[in-house]
């Protein structure tokens, strides 16, 4: 069961899995990646939104210890990322349950609101006029912290083109309508078959927008180590061969959520990949996402061990 | 470009840019199924068709920029010929 991640369209990366290749290892599955639960969390679109999210942080504090295994993992994720221990931690780990149900509330009431009125949501946006300088295809590089979905939506809406969006085969089908939406400029890839990376050229080559997570290895050769909070850790680098291969730029993008309960977005500056950069790019990107993780520990939503993921 | 022409140049891509034994490149035909998950296929994964479509792109001078999907042409190296040729007609 593919983790619901804001996730279950978890954008994936390019790589060597492919169907009827072997499956690669799923450890970032866990139980929450249920229907009933995105039935349940859409089913309280009809509250406010400050009484959603009241009611989504209650649960996040309950659901937290039905969730042993997932708790232990953000533990001792916490401890890296932040050096906290104690109560301080404890506190950080319930942060991080309290802030999924957030995100996870939103991911299915207010992100499927027309973009044009996602912008209400947002308190502020950094670095996005630089989207109006880029001409041509790019890559939207975002990760699994904060409302990253919003974030894709809101590119889209910014760059003013059609935007395609690269997400895992989903194991369970009916999940589906819960995340998914094509419209409003956003297209769904499924990462299917090998030959996803010809429809990913094409889009660029059209000028278009390819969307991408860039923080979950895959167990495949496309995997690379890099350090990350001092420890290597496997990323993907698929979309930074995208990018050199057809020179466009990747434009890291995130979502956080703020204590007002709005989102600040961030598009730091785009990266560039040169001819056998692929791994410098991918370093400059981890970069970024640690700097993101560590200003955010709370909104990482990755519940497996990302320095050791096949032992998850 | 020749079929011939073209299916040479999809051998020299395989060989200069994915890597291939210059002898197993040689021995692919028409029939040579490419994608990885089928049967006697040459295996290729997506990072795979990334370097293949930018070695066609360059040495057959076409541009792939279709909103359609492109499985189908790229399936064995008859269609991908096939493909190529008719992208340079239309050029």
């Amino acid at each position: 069961m593919t983790e619901p991640s804001l996730a279950s369209s978890a954008l994936a990366s390019l790589s060597r899995l492919e169907p009827g290749a072997g499956r690669a290892p799923r450890w970032y599955a866990h139980g929450y990646n249920r229907a009933e639960l995105y039935r349940l969390a859409a089913a309280t679109s009809w509250l406010s939104r400050p009484l959603r999210l009241r009611l989504a942080r209650a649960v996040g504090r309950a659901a937290r210890r039905l969730f042993p295994a997932e708790q232990a993992v953000v533990r001792s994720t916490l401890e890296v990322t932040t050096g906290a221990a104690g109560a301080r931690l404890d506190a950080l780990v319930a942060g991080v349950f309290r802030d999924f149900a957030t995100c996870f509330s939103d991911l299915v009431t207010t992100n499927r609101q027309p973009p044009a009125r996602l912008a209400a949501h947002v308190s502020d946006a950094r670095g996005t006029e630089q989207l109006g300088a880029l001409e041509g295809g790019m890559i939207s590089l975002t990760a699994h912290v904060g409302n990253w979905e919003m974030a894709g939506r809101l590119l889209a809406l910014r760059a003013a083109r059609p935007t395609h969006v690269v997400v895992a085969e989903e194991e369970v089908r009916n999940l589906e309508r819960w995340v998914r939406r094509d419209g409003d400029g956003v297209r769904f890839v499924p990462r299917t078959a090998p030959t996803v990376s010809l429809r990913l050229i094409a889009a660029l080559r059209r000028g278009e927008v390819v969307a991408v997570q860039g923080d979950r290895a895959l167990g495949t050769r496309g995997d690379t180590l890099v350090p990350f909070f001092g420890r290597p850790a496997p990323f993907p680098r698929g979309p930074f061969v995208l990018a050199r291969a057809l020179g466009v730029p990747l434009v890291p993008a995130f979502c956080m959520l703020g204590s007002d309960d709005r989102y600040v977005v961030t598009m730091p500056e785009p990266l560039t990949v040169a001819a056998g950069g692929e791994e410098d790019a991918l370093r400059r990107w981890v970069g970024l996402l640690e700097d993101i993780v560590r200003r955010h520990p709370t909104q990482w939503f990755n519940f497996f061990d990302v320095w050791n993921p096949a032992r998850g | 470009m020749e079929p011939d022409e073209i299916l040479d140049a999809i051998r020299a891509v395989l060989v200069e840019r994915l890597k291939f034994d210059p002898a197993r490149a040689a021995g692919i035909d028409p029939d040579t199924l490419l994608p990885k998950g089928l049967d006697e296929s040459l295996g290729l994964d997506s990072l795979d068709f990334i370097e293949l479509a930018m070695g066609i792109e360059e040495r057959c001078g076409i541009t792939i920029d279709e909103d359609e999907d492109l499985a189908l042409h790229f399936k064995s190296a008859g269609a991908l010929v096939d493909f190529v040729v008719s992208r340079q007609a239309q050029a």
